[in-house]
């Protein structure tokens, strides 16, 4: 029964990935309702199957189309395109299908291997720690945001204001409620990130519709030749290892993963002239990196409950709505979950292989249908999604009214996850911050006399240090500056 | 960068609920018990955050324009943006009374032409059966209760 879960996740996902303009996060949101209705093991299998589902499909339009049709495949763009012009877009398929398959697998192995030790590790936080580890886990995210890190840090605090939204979690005072009943409960994650991501999103496309000349000319051999495969593995190899360490830190995830894989291969390359104009390399060690980055952030979460990207917290929302706290404690109180879990990563690897391989030309007919009927349906779907999560049509209009927010957000240059996060994990740290004083009866000294805790804010002020000082924050602008 | 109006507004904005989320916090009881701080504590942390964030953004805004704006200005085109939020407000106000069906239909139809469709009868068939197809499925196989409004006659007492 999971199996057939694990398809409809995946395949799911590879649509929204091919399709350009609706992303996993509006995907996942639009089924979080659907999930209600199955096992626990089956929801989350089937929501976390549309996320690395849409990082096969997304290279699929960024190869034929020049049009990344999720966000991480950006870059896949550069090098897939050029390929596919030189008539050549078989094997870049191939290789990027390939390619996320050997790099999903080593961030499976990944996780095993990792995951168990952490989990055992973190048994031993309290709440210090948790709080001092997501005050460096906001300083990662904000560090490596695109672009300026005031806007990143204005998003943040506005996120944390609509986290304070609701309840005291301590005391049961009502905070920011204005004596709406509507409020009581708080805001709700899913109108946030419909709007955010999804209705924002199409709002977006209004502006320049995207033209789409599907490049599906001569697509016989899938297969890359041996010349390929040699000049693919190193990039390969790095991409995985890169990717998947990317992808266990906060904000990083997979578009980041495949930037600095596409950065890494240019600079080591011994022929970077041929990057940009249909290399190889630059497809399979993005394409790598973006599926181990995916693997990879299910470590936190997994082990330490905290979402390291927004994807994660609306997997982390699905988790309490089964009411299962994802946690250290998750893979000892219920290792058959946990297990399933990882299993259907794999299974689902392997399907999105089949999927993506001799099915390419199923996708290709799904970008040819016009946008003048799929983005009202696509918002339709938002319309849906937001109400049947709560019943609520307060909900409907708060999701529109993100959505315009966003929209003009983003046209303003703001990113809106570092907005998600800070809504999601806000409250958590409140929460942790006041049971840490409450176990040291008000005392701060809590946060700098247990090592780990102390460690994780040194490091945040690090962090935080060395983008306030000029000469690194050039460096960082220029990296910011490649990557768009 | 010239100065922009618009990011002055923002920035003010900013400026602006930082103060409203002092103005509320200040009524928040502050009493912490054994941990020493209270329900208000984050809340005023918060706020000062946020007073801080937007003073810096009009420093910058009224010193000639935010940093990393992004160079080109996308063309902004009025008609399909008015068409797609008199769609969205529309069924922001239908929904409540006219039911998920009519509300979902007009919303569909003026999304589409929003984006460049000018057959709007056509627009409408498919809406149509959309939405009743989306709604029943909805409703009878996922149990999922969308409002019937006007039609609730006519759908049974689907949504109850």
């Amino acid at each position: 029964m999971n199996l057939l879960y694990c398809f409809i996740g995946v395949f799911i996902g590879t649509l929204v990935g091919v399709l350009p303009g609706i992303g996993p996060v509006a995907a996942m949101s639009l089924l979080l309702p659907v999930t209600f209705n199955v096992s626990p093991a089956g929801g989350i299998i089937m929501l976390a199957g549309i996320y690395y589902g849409s990082m096969y499909g997304g290279s699929t339009t960024a190869i034929l189309v020049n049009i990344p049709g999720e966000a991480a495949s950006v870059v896949t763009c550069i090098d897939g395109y050029q390929m596919a012009r030189q008539g050549r877009a078989g094997p870049a398929l191939g290789m990027s299908a390939m390619g996320s398959f050997i790099a999903g697998t080593v961030a499976i192995i990944g996780l095993m291997l990792l995951a168990p030790t952490l989990a055992r590790w973190a048994v031993k936080f309290g709440p210090a720690e948790y709080f001092s580890l997501m005050v460096l886990g906001l300083c990662v995210l904000t560090y490596l945001s695109h672009g300026s890190l005031l806007k990143a840090l204005t998003m943040a605090a506005l996120g944390l204001v609509l986290g304070l939204v609701g309840l005291d979690s301590i005391t049961g005072v009502p905070r920011l409620t204005f004596d709406k009943l509507e409020l009581i409960d708080g805001i709700g994650l899913v109108p946030i990130v419909m709007g955010l991501f999804g209705i924002a999103e199409i709002l977006s496309n209004l502006e320049q519709p995207p033209s789409r000349e599907v490049f599906a000319a001569r697509l016989r051999n899938l297969f890359p030749n041996r010349e390929d495969w040699k000049r693919s593995s190193g990039p390969l190899a790095r991409g995985s290892v890169l990717g998947f360490l990317i992808g266990i830190l906060p904000g990083g995830g997979a578009v980041i993963a495949s930037f600095l894989s596409y950065a890494l291969e240019k600079r080591v390359s011994r022929t970077p002239e041929r990057f940009g104009k249909g290399a190889i390399e630059g497809v399979a060690g993005p394409e790598a990196a973006n599926n181990a980055a995916a693997g990879g952030a299910f470590i936190p979460l997994l082990t330490l409950g905290i979402p390291p990207n927004v994807v994660m917290a609306l997997l982390l929302g699905a988790f309490i709505v089964h009411g299962l706290q994802p946690g250290p404690l998750l893979m000892t109180q219920s290792p058959g979950l946990f297990w399933g879990i990882v299993a259907s990563m794999y299974i689902g690897n392997l399907l999105l292989l089949v999927l993506n391989l001799p099915l390419i030309g199923m996708w290709v007919q799904v970008l040819k249908v016009p946008y003048r009927l799929l983005f009202p349906l696509i918002i339709l779907f938002c319309v849906i999604g937001v109400y049947s999560v709560s019943g609520a049509i307060f909900d409907v209009y708060l999701m529109i009214g993100f959505g315009v927010l966003g929209y003009l957000m983003r046209k303003f240059g703001y990113e809106p996850a570092p907005l998600v996060l800070a809504f999601v994990l806000g409250p958590m740290m409140e929460n942790n911050l006041r049971k840490a004083l409450i176990l040291s009866e008000g005392n701060f000294d809590i946060f700098v006399s247990r090592p780990i805790s102390l460690a994780c804010l040194a490091l945040a002020v690090l962090l935080l240090l060395s983008a306030l000082l000029p000469w690194l924050n050039v460096k960082r602008k220029e990296l910011a500056t490649d990557e768009s | 960068m010239a100065r922009s109006g618009a990011e002055i507004a923002l920035s003010v904005g900013v400026v602006a609920l930082g103060i409203g989320v002092a103005a509320v916090t200040a009524t928040l009881p502050s009493e912490g018990g054994y941990a020493g701080i209270g329900p208000n504590f984050i809340p005023a942390v918060v706020a000062a955050g946020i007073i801080l964030l937007g003073v810096w953004l009009s420093i910058e805004a009224f010193a000639g324009g935010w940093r990393d704006t992004p160079g080109h200005e996308p063309s902004f085109e009025k008609s399909p943006f008015l068409w797609v939020s008199a769609g969205l407000f529309a069924h922001m106000a239908l929904i409540g009374w006219a039911g998920f069906i009519i509300a979902g239909t007009v919303l569909f139809v003026c999304v589409a032409r929003g984006f460049g469709s000018r057959r709007i009868v056509r627009d409408l068939a498919i809406a149509l059966v959309l939405a009743l197809g989306i709604y029943l499925f909805f409703v009878h196989l996922l149990n999922v209760n969308l409002p019937a409004g006007w039609l609730s006659p006519v759908l049974g007492g689907a949504g109850i």
